[in-house]
C-alpha cells in the first residue's frame, strides 16, 4: 500500500515549531511521508506546496492567536488550486470556542494542545482508510441465539413459511446452526451444543435474540488490518476458517454501539 | 571516620533489605537533563568552599552576585505583557504598576517583531495577536504615556528589528524629558536563538551580528544603564531542551556575541557588564535551582579566565526568569498555578534578578486581567510570606543540590567544548546542530508522556471526564484595521521629504558599514515605521530564508 502523504505547514508569522517538528515526526514513525514547510507560509504558497507534493493531508499549526484568519484562508487556497479534495487538520492554541467556526469554514479537525501524537496519526489514516474503502458487498446472514432448534423452527417454517436449507453442527463454537435463505441473504438460528459455548454465554446474559450480523466483504485481512491502525476493538484479529471454508472475524460490540458483527469472506471459486 | 563508614555500610544494607520488600519506583531515578539521581546524597570531601562556591557577590558567584541578594531588595517583578493596540497594553501596564509590579516588560506582536507594518499583506490575521502592535513613534509615544521613563526599568521582547524599537524609547524618553543616559531597562537582541528556537529573524546571520554589535557601541556611549542583550535560555527550553542544553547553548550564543563585539573593536570590560541573561524556570526543582547557580559559576570563570575581563561587573552573569510556558497544561488550568509557584519558587532560590511569573490560562490564550493579577501576587507571596528571600543562597550546601550544580557545569562543558570544535555558535546553528540537538529532546519527552512514563497531572494522569473552560481574553476583531488606519494616518501627515531623507542616510549607513543606530534614531523621529526602517535593511542585507 502506497504510504499516506503529509503535509505539515506553519502558516503566518509564528516561529514555534515545537509541536509541528513533534507531530511530523511522530507521523513518520508511523509509516507517513513527511513534508515540512519551515516557518512563515503564507496559504498560497501551502496549497502550492500540497498539490506539488501531491499530499493526502495538510496539517496546520498555530500558536500566535491567527488561527481563525490563516486556517480558513488555508482551505481557500486549496480550493483554488482545485485541490479541495485534500482535507486540512489543525493544532496550537486554539481555544475551545473557536473549533466550530474553524469546522465550518472547511478545516477537518482540530487537535488542541495535549492531543496525544497517535490520536492524531490514528485520525490521519482512518480518514484516508475511508476514502480507499468499499463498503461490504451485502448482509451474509443474521445470527439469532435460541434455547432449542426445536423451539424456534416452527415459526420460521410454519408461520413466516421459510424454507430450511440445512442443519449444521459446527464444532469450534459449539452450536447447532439451522440455514434459511432470505432474497440475497440467510438467517442463521443459533442453539449452543454445551455449556461454555459463546452461545450459551449470550443467552445466560441477555436472553434469546440477534446475535450478530455477518457482513460479506472481499477483503478481510486488509481490513482487520486497517481497523487495527485505527485501534478499532476487535474480537479476532486474524481472519480464522468459518463454514463453507470461508474466513471470517468478529469486531467487538462496543465498537459498534452494541451490534456485533461478522466479517466473512466466502471461498473463492476456482 | 570509622564511625562513618560503619553507619553508612549499615544504611546500604538496611537499604537492600527494604529494597527486597518495597521495590523502589523506578530501575532508575533520573533529571530533565539524564543526570542520575542517587538516593541519598552526602559531604563531598572533595570540594573546596571558597574555590567552588565563595561568598555571594564573590568570584565565582555560585551562591549570587550580590553580597546580600533580597535581603536588600526583592528581584524585580516584571510580568511580559502586551497585546491589541498600543491604549489597551498601556492600560495593562498602569494596572500592574499600581498593582505592585516593579519593572515593565513589552510583548510586541509578530509583524512588529519581524519588521512588518500592520498594513503589509504579510501581517494579516497577527496584528495585536501575540503583543501588541507598534508600527510608528506615535504608537510607542501611546503605549508609554504617563509612565515615565526614568522611573520604570522597561524590558523589550525584541530581536532583529531590536535597535529600531530601542530607537523609539530613547525618543519617547526625549519627548518626556528624559535623557538616554538616564534610561534603564534591556532589550532582548538575541537574534543567535531566533535562529535556533524562536523564529522570529529577519537578516542573515553575519548582518544580524553586526547590528548587534552596532547597539553595543552606541549603548556604551549613550545608554550605559541599558542592558544591550539578554541572551537567551528561555526559548531554547521552550522548544524542547534540556536543562543542560539550555544553559549550554545560551552560554555558547553568550560567547558568540563577546567574540562578535571584540572583533567590532570594543573592549570586554566596556560591554560586558550590560550583557544580560534569560532563562527558564521548569519543572524539576532542585535540578532548576542548581541550573541557575552552575549557570553564573560557568560564565564567570569563562569571562575571568577565558576572556581575562579585569571588571567584576562583568564576571558577573544577571539573569532575568520566567515560568516555563510549555509546562502549563491546557487542561485544569487551575492547576498551573501551582506549577508556576514551584517553578518560581526554584528561580528565587536560585537568584534571579528579575521574574516574570506565567498565568494560569496561557495554554489556551493571552492572559486575562484576573489570571494576570494571580501570577504576580504568587512573586509577592513568595517575597513576603515564604521567607525563602530572607537569606542568601538558602539551598547552598545542600549536598544533593551541590552534586547537581557540579553535573550540570561539567555537561554544560562538554558541550561548550563540542561547539568550539564546530567553529563557534554561529556556525553550529548554521549547522542545525542545537536545532537537531533540541528537536531530539523535546521528542523523547513527548514520547515519554505518551507511555505515561512521565506524568502530567490533568493530562495523561487524574484527567476530568467534563473539561473546565476558563474565560479568555479575546483580542479585538476590529483592532486590525483600526491599527492599520492609524499607521497610514501617520504616514499620511509626516514631513515625507525629513523621512525619505533619514531612511536614505540609514541605507548609506548600512553599505559604508557606519553604526546604524543614531541613523535609526533619526528615522523613527521622523516617524519613518517599523516596517520601512526594516524593509532599508532588508534590500542592504537580504532576508534569512531559514533551515
Amino acid at each position: 500500500m502506497k504510504p499516506i502523504r503529509v503535509l505539515i505547514a506553519k502558516p503566518g508569522l509564528d516561529g514555534h515549531d515545537r509541536g509541528a517538528l513533534i507531530i511530523a515526526q511522530a507521523l513518520r514513525d508511523h509509516g507517513m511521508e513527511v513534508i515540512y514547510t519551515g516557518l512563515r507560509q503564507s496559504a498560497v504558497q501551502i496549497a502550492r506546496a500540497a498539490v506539488q507534493e501531491d499530499v493526502d493531508v495538510v496539517g496546520l499549526s498555530s500558536l500566535s492567536g491567527a488561527h481563525k484568519s490563516l486556517f480558513p484562508k488555508v482551505v481557500e487556497a486549496l480550493a483554488a488550486e482545485n485541490a479541495s479534495d485534500i482535507p486540512v487538520i489543525g493544532g496550537g492554541v486554539i481555544p475551545p470556542e473557536d473549533i466550530p467556526y474553524l469546522e465550518e469554514k472547511g478545516v477537518t479537525k482540530i487537535f488542541t494542545s495535549g492531543s496525544p501524537t497517535d490520536a492524531i496519526a490514528v485520525f490521519i489514516k482512518q480518514m484516508m482508510n475511508h476514502e480507499m474503502r468499499t463498503a461490504p458487498k451485502k448482509i451474509a446472514h443474521i445470527g439469532i441465539a435460541v434455547e432449542s432448534l426445536e423451539m424456534a423452527l416452527p415459526f420460521y417454517q410454519d408461520t413466516l413459511g421459510l424454507q430450511l436449507e440445512a442443519v449444521e453442527e459446527v464444532d469450534s463454537e459449539m452450536v447447532r446452526v439451522a440455514f434459511f435463505p432470505i432474497g440475497d441473504t440467510r438467517l442463521e438460528l443459533l442453539e449452543p451444543t454445551m455449556e461454555d459455548s459463546p452461545i450459551r454465554k449470550f443467552i445466560d446474559k441477555r436472553g434469546e435474540g440477534i446475535h450478530h450480523i455477518a457482513l460479506e466483504v472481499d477483503d478481510i485481512s486488509k481490513r482487520l488490518q486497517q481497523y487495527r491502525e485505527e485501534g478499532i476493538s476487535l474480537i479476532h484479529n486474524e481472519p480464522k476458517q468459518g463454514a463453507h471454508d470461508s474466513q471470517i472475524a468478529f469486531i467487538h460490540p462496543k465498537a459498534a454501539a452494541g451490534v456485533m458483527y461478522e466479517l466473512s469472506q466466502p471461498k473463492k471459486e476456482e | 571516620m570509622t564511625d562513618n563508614h560503619s553507619s553508612n555500610e549499615k544504611w546500604k544494607s538496611e537499604v537492600d533489605k527494604i529494597k527486597q520488600r518495597f521495590p523502589e519506583r523506578k530501575e532508575r531515578f533520573h533529571t530533565s537533563s539524564d543526570l542520575t539521581i542517587e538516593g541519598l546524597y552526602t559531604p563531598d570531601q572533595s570540594h573546596s568552599y571558597e574555590k567552588d562556591l565563595g561568598y555571594p557577590g564573590q568570584f565565582p558567584y555560585t551562591r549570587g552576585i550580590q553580597p546580600t541578594m533580597y535581603r536588600s531588595r526583592y528581584w524585580t517583578m516584571r510580568q511580559y505583557a502586551g497585546f491589541g493596540s498600543a491604549g489597551e497594553t498601556n492600560e495593562r501596564f498602569r494596572y500592574l504598576l499600581k498593582q505592585g509590579q516593579t519593572g515593565l516588560s513589552v510583548a510586541f506582536d509578530l509583524p512588529t517583531q519581524i519588521g512588518y507594518d500592520s498594513d503589509d499583506p504579510m501581517a494579516e490575521g497577527e496584528v495585536g495577536k501575540v503583543g501588541v502592535a507598534i508600527d510608528t513613534l506615535e504608537d510607542m509615544e501611546v503605549l508609554f504615556d504617563r509612565i515615565p521613563l526614568n522611573e520604570v526599568s522597561t524590558s523589550m521582547t525584541i530581536n532583529a528589528p531590536a535597535s529600531i524599537l530601542l530607537a523609539m524609547y530613547i525618543a519617547v524618553g526625549e519627548k518626556q524629558g528624559v535623557k538616554p543616559e538616564q534610561l534603564t531597562g534591556t532589550i532582548q537582541n538575541d537574534i543567535l536563538k531566533e535562529y535556533i528556537a524562536r523564529g522570529t529573524y529577519i537578516y542573515p546571520p553575519k548582518p544580524s551580528m553586526r547590528l548587534i554589535t552596532d547597539i553595543f557601541a552606541y549603548c556604551q556611549e549613550n545608554l550605559p544603564k541599558f542592558n544591550t542583550i539578554s541572551i537567551s535560555g528561555y526559548h531554547i527550553r521552550e522548544a524542547g531542551s534540556t536543562a543542560v542544553q539550555e544553559v549550554a547553548f545560551t552560554i555558547a550564543n553568550g560567547i558568540a556575541y563577546v567574540d562578535a563585539a571584540i572583533e567590532a573593536g570594543l573592549e570586554v570590560d566596556q560591554f560586558a557588564p550590560r550583557l544580560a541573561f534569560f532563562f527558564n524556570a521548569h519543572n524539576q526543582f532542585f535540578e532548576e535551582a542548581a541550573k541557575f547557580r552552575a549557570a553564573r559559576r560557568i560564565w564567570a570563570k569563562i569571562m575571568k579566565d577565558h576572556y581575562k575581563a579585569k571588571d567584576p561587573k562583568s564576571w558577573k552573569m544577571r539573569f532575568h526568569t520566567q515560568t516555563g510556558g510549555s509546562t502549563l497544561t491546557a487542561q485544569q488550568p487551575d492547576n498551573n498555578i501551582v506549577r508556576v509557584t514551584l517553578q518560581a519558587l526554584a528561580a528565587v532560590l536560585g537568584g534571579t534578578q528579575s521574574l516574570h511569573t506565567n498565568s494560569r490560562d496561557e495554554a489556551l490564550a493571552l492572559p486575562t486581567e484576573d489570571s494576570a493579577r494571580i501570577a504576580l501576587r504568587t512573586q509577592q507571596i513568595i517575597a513576603q510570606e515564604s521567607g525563602a528571600a530572607d537569606t542568601v543562597d538558602p539551598l547552598g550546601g545542600s549536598y544533593y543540590v551541590e552534586a547537581l550544580t557540579d553535573g550540570i557545569e561539567n555537561e554544560v562543558n562538554e558541550y561548550l567544548e563540542r561547539i568550539k570544535k564546530m567553529g563557534g555558535a554561529v556556525q553550529a546553528v548554521e549547522d542545525g546542530y542545537m536545532q537537531r540537538e533540541i528537536h531530539q529532546a523535546a521528542y523523547d519527552a513527548q514520547k515519554r508522556i505518551e507511555s505515561n512514563e512521565d506524568i502530567v497531572v490533568g493530562l495523561n494522569e487524574y484527567k476530568l471526564d467534563e473539561e473546565i473552560h476558563p474565560d479568555l481574553l479575546r483580542v479585538d476583531e476590529q483592532l486590525e484595521a483600526n491599527q492599520v488606519e492609524r499607521t497610514q494616518k501617520v504616514r499620511r501627515s509626516r514631513d515625507q521629504d525629513k523621512t525619505d531623507e533619514c531612511l536614505k542616510r540609514l541605507r548609506q549607513a548600512a553599505v559604508e558599514n557606519n553604526n546604524v543606530m543614531p541613523h535609526i534614531v533619526d528615522a523613527v523621529k521622523a516617524y519613518a515605521t517599523v516596517g520601512e526602517i526594516a524593509n532599508v535593511l532588508r534590500e542592504e542585507f537580504g532576508e534569512y530564508a531559514g533551515m
